[in-house]
């Protein structure tokens, strides 16, 4: 025991954690500066890129460290280059991490929800305010336990510098044992000294999930929580979802207030000659698209003017999402034209394609909102940030005035008191209305509502409907709707289109196509819509 | 050769030049009377070596020959050490250390990671492809067995039959317990197993927790380790091995050679050599005049 505390507290072995630290904190930070050029070569638009990235993962991944020690230190001075052999180590370290650490980081991108991504591209961020303010915060705090493994794995790995005679701990342990014979009161003294390492590693690492907890800023939560004898379980996140829903929401109470504000067939008419004599606002024409083997897109035109409410109607698979997305240039199509507000999206005037950045910015000035079927709030921000963030990010707005442009919109749907909540915390219809005051923050020209209200559950279906009727009747916003809910449709839409295969196959005054269709495919549709859901088209018009 | 005993002649009359102007220089200075008298001239004929600073690399796990110091662990000690300390007192170079694995001595002097090797390393004509030897001490290997030796092992012979041995990757020994396995199955015995470790201390605590029954390496080791745990080791026997313990210096650099080469004959002259073995209790049977062995 007396040897064994010797030799825990020898400075001789105290000096090689100070070379351990190094060895390991050059493999890691190289690691790391490696790790995100690799993973963004993957994740580039070039496949030579990409090629490169994968052919170097596949061969520092798949050969032992023990083997790239050696090569940094005794082949790499054959070609010139000598470096002295703690660099070496941190090379060969950094250069076995960085495929690890690249992969991490994809997994970590890609994790982030595809339609925050979309979200984003819709409220015209560029990639890089994309992946700064969307992707990295969320992806960082799900790599933080990867990241702490690998610190780890780092730090043990760094004992293999010792073949390269850089005298970290494992090094100076071996020698000290053959000098002394005290095989094992050396290695225990050894083997606590990086037990003792790592673990301070993992103390970071739980500090680190603490500080990026979301809900930590919502709720005190204690540090306590975290050690790992003390897992929250599913009781505790119950009472933590409950203390942070309110029993009561009121906003339907206030929306219901408001009379119905259907439109009457003669306000309808007059309402219907303003419109025509407006500029068009979105035109397609002869828009055609395939995935694969299947076209989704067969031809389309449409056109929609400024101050206009269209509702696409038509069965799943018929094609309305897909316009939706194309309109703001989200997906690419393979012929035709599109413009919006006399400008094509996504392309020079000379038919020549724009870049992802300069398509973002066109997207914000045209100003095309989007509101999607699974609201694709960020899920990281509070209800007011999600609102707020794109537009200091995207419009340059001062934090003062977005801040102030968030509450007042969050009023308007609505949801003032709800100003702080994360979006886990708020229901699917109190989401869907955080989403539409987002889309409508940067006061767009045309907004674009996928499904709104599909993924809803029955109960809350009205009080999304109610906002965007407002916003139709009220503000004389151009919307273009796809939706299943009939009756609204004819509440709120001008015209509808139906769609079929990609193709509009009837299209007109919302209540007469509504009431009496006249291509048998959109008759069928309709009886089959009304089937299923109450009565639909009141008489009272 | 005729080139060294050219050197040699031409070294002989400079010495006593030097000798005359290097004992009237430092006879004042008292405590660098060590210095044997020749190297002033070695010093003069080489003079880049004057005032650097060169890298050793060392296997540092041999008690005796190169270890560090249990009593200061920042320092190495051994017989090696002071010999290259000797020689590189001679032509006016300091020495600093670079622990390597022993399988790695010479590929760190080729790389030009290390300037020399002093690490009781045996010259074989193999391992003079990767680096120039010049030979300074006859080789005695010991058996290190199990107290008792209950295998009854007595070399690399037909005794090791069937048994375990314990070898550092690298060292000359380990072909010659492979070489044994189509004998003793002639014999009709058991082939002899092997285990390939990384240092001495590994090795000895093969034997000690019953993995490996033997381990046969330089004496002197053996009797170290002996000397740490007598009553669960012991030396079952010392063979003679054909082999001489070499300095390797890289195949490029003839004229270092030479200037090695040389101030190990001072130094043997000095007669320092001798108390360095007498210093680290080693057999002064050891004491080899120098040799140079190359591939060609």
């Amino acid at each position: 025991m007396s040897l064994f505390l010797h030799y825990f507290s020898l400075p001789y072995l105290l000096v090689g954690i100070e070379l351990t630290l190094q060895v390991t904190a050059l493999g890691l930070i190289g690691g790391l500066i490696l790790g995100l050029i690799l993973a963004w070569m993957q994740l580039s638009r070039f496949p030579l890129l990409a090629a490169i990235a994968r052919g170097y993962t596949v061969i520092f991944r798949g050969t032992p460290l023990i083997l790239q020690m050696v090569f940094a230190y005794d082949a790499l001075p054959h070609i010139g280059i000598k470096l002295p052999a703690i660099m070496a180590a941190g090379l060969a370290l950094a250069c076995n991490e960085a495929p690890f650490i690249a992969e991490m980081l994809r997994a970590g991108v890609l994790g982030v929800d595809r339609g925050q991504i979309l979200a984003g591209q819709a409220l015209g961020m560029t990639p890089s305010v994309l992946l700064r303010r969307i992707i990295a915060p969320q992806a960082i705090r799900t790599m933080i336990p990867a990241f702490g493994n690998e610190s780890v794995s780092a730090l043990k790995n760094s004992s293999l510098a010792s073949v390269i005679a850089v005298e970290e701990l494992t090094l100076r342990s071996t020698q000290l044992a053959s000098s002394t014979f005290d095989f094992f009161s050396i290695f225990f003294a050894s083997g606590l000294l990086y037990l003792l390492l790592t673990g301070a590693v993992s103390a970071i690492q739980l500090g680190f999930e603490w500080l990026l907890d979301l809900d930590r800023t919502t709720r005190e939560r204690k540090l306590a929580d975290y050690l790992p004898w003390r897992r929250v379980d599913l009781a505790t996140k119950l009472e933590l979802a409950a203390n942070t829903a309110p029993a009561l929401d009121v906003a339907p109470a206030e929306l219901a207030e408001i009379p119905p504000l259907a439109l009457r067939r003669k306000d309808r008419a007059k309402r219907a000659a303003v419109i025509a004599r407006n500029n068009v606002a979105v035109e397609v024409k002869d828009l055609r698209k395939d995935y694969g083997a299947q076209r989704v897109l067969n031809g389309l035109d449409m056109t929609v003017r400024v101050g206009e409410v269209l509702a696409l109607l038509g069965p799943s698979g018929s094609g309305k999402s897909t316009l939706l997305r194309c309109i703001n240039h989200l997906e690419d199509w393979d012929s035709g034209t599109l413009r919006v507000g006399g400008r094509r999206l996504g392309f020079h005037d000379d038919g020549k394609r724009l870049t992802p950045r300069a398509v973002a910015n066109e997207r914000a000035s045209v100003g095309v909102g989007m509101v999607f079927q699974q609201f694709n709030l960020f899920s990281h921000l509070t209800a007011r940030e999600n609102v707020a963030g794109p537009l200091r990010w995207v419009h340059g707005m001062t934090r003062i005035d977005a801040d102030r442009r968030a509450n007042e919109l969050l009023e308007r749907v609505g949801l003032s008191h709800r100003a702080n909540a994360l979006p886990r915390h708020l229901s699917g219809g109190q989401q869907q209305r955080v989403a539409i005051a987002r889309a409508l923050a940067p006061n767009p020209s045309v907004l674009l509502l996928d499904e709104p209200t599909s993924a809803l559950d029955p109960e809350l279906v009205n009080e999304v409907l109610e906002v965007i009727r407002r916003l139709a009747i009220d503000d004389g916003l151009t919307m273009i709707i796809s939706t299943h809910q009939i009756r609204f449709a004819d509440e709120v839409a001008d015209r509808v289109a139906f769609l079929s295969q990609g193709a509009i196959i009837e299209e007109g005054a919302a209540h007469e196509v509504l009431t009496n269709p006249r291509h048998p495919l959109t008759a069928r549709f309709l009886s089959r819509m009304e089937a299923d859901k109450t009565p639909a088209v009141e008489t009272v018009r | 050769m005729q080139n060294w005993l050219f050197t040699r002649a031409r070294q002989a009359l400079m010495a006593a030049l030097g000798a005359i102007v290097a004992t009237s220089l430092l006879m004042p200075m008292g405590a660098h009377a060590a210095t044997p008298p020749g190297c002033a001239a070695l010093q003069a004929k080489y003079p880049d070596l004057k005032g650097k600073t060169l890298v050793n690399a060392i296997n540092p796990h041999t008690p005796g020959y190169e270890a560090i110091d249990p009593k200061d662990p920042s320092k190495y000690v051994g017989f090696d050490i002071d010999l290259g300390e000797a020689i590189g007192d001679c032509l006016g170079f300091k020495l600093t250390y670079k622990p390597v694995t022993f399988a790695a001595l010479l590929t760190t002097l080729a790389s030009g990671q290390a300037d020399i090797v002093i690490s009781d390393i045996y010259a074989t004509k193999e391992r003079a492809k990767a680096a120039d030897f010049i030979t300074y001490s006859k080789v005695f290997d010991g058996v290190l067995v199990a107290k008792g030796n209950p295998k009854g092992i007595h070399g690399i012979d037909l005794t090791m039959c069937g048994a375990a041995a314990a070898e550092n990757t690298g060292f000359v020994e380990v072909p010659l317990v492979q070489d044994l396995g189509p004998k003793c199955k002639a014999e009709g015995k058991p082939e002899p197993t092997l285990q390939l470790y990384d240092n001495n201390a590994n090795c000895i605590q093969a034997i000690l927790a019953g993995r490996a029954d033997t381990y046969v390496n330089d004496v002197n080791t053996v009797d170290q380790a002996v000397k740490a745990n007598p009553d669960k080791l012991e030396k079952a026997i010392a063979v003679t091995i054909p082999y001489s313990v070499g300095i390797a210096v890289p195949k490029t650099k003839p004229e270092f050679r030479a200037a090695v080469m040389a101030a190990l004959i001072e130094v043997q002259k000095a007669g320092t050599h001798m108390e360095l073995l007498k210093k680290w209790e080693l057999d002064v049977n050891n004491f080899k005049e120098p040799d140079i062995l190359t591939a060609d």
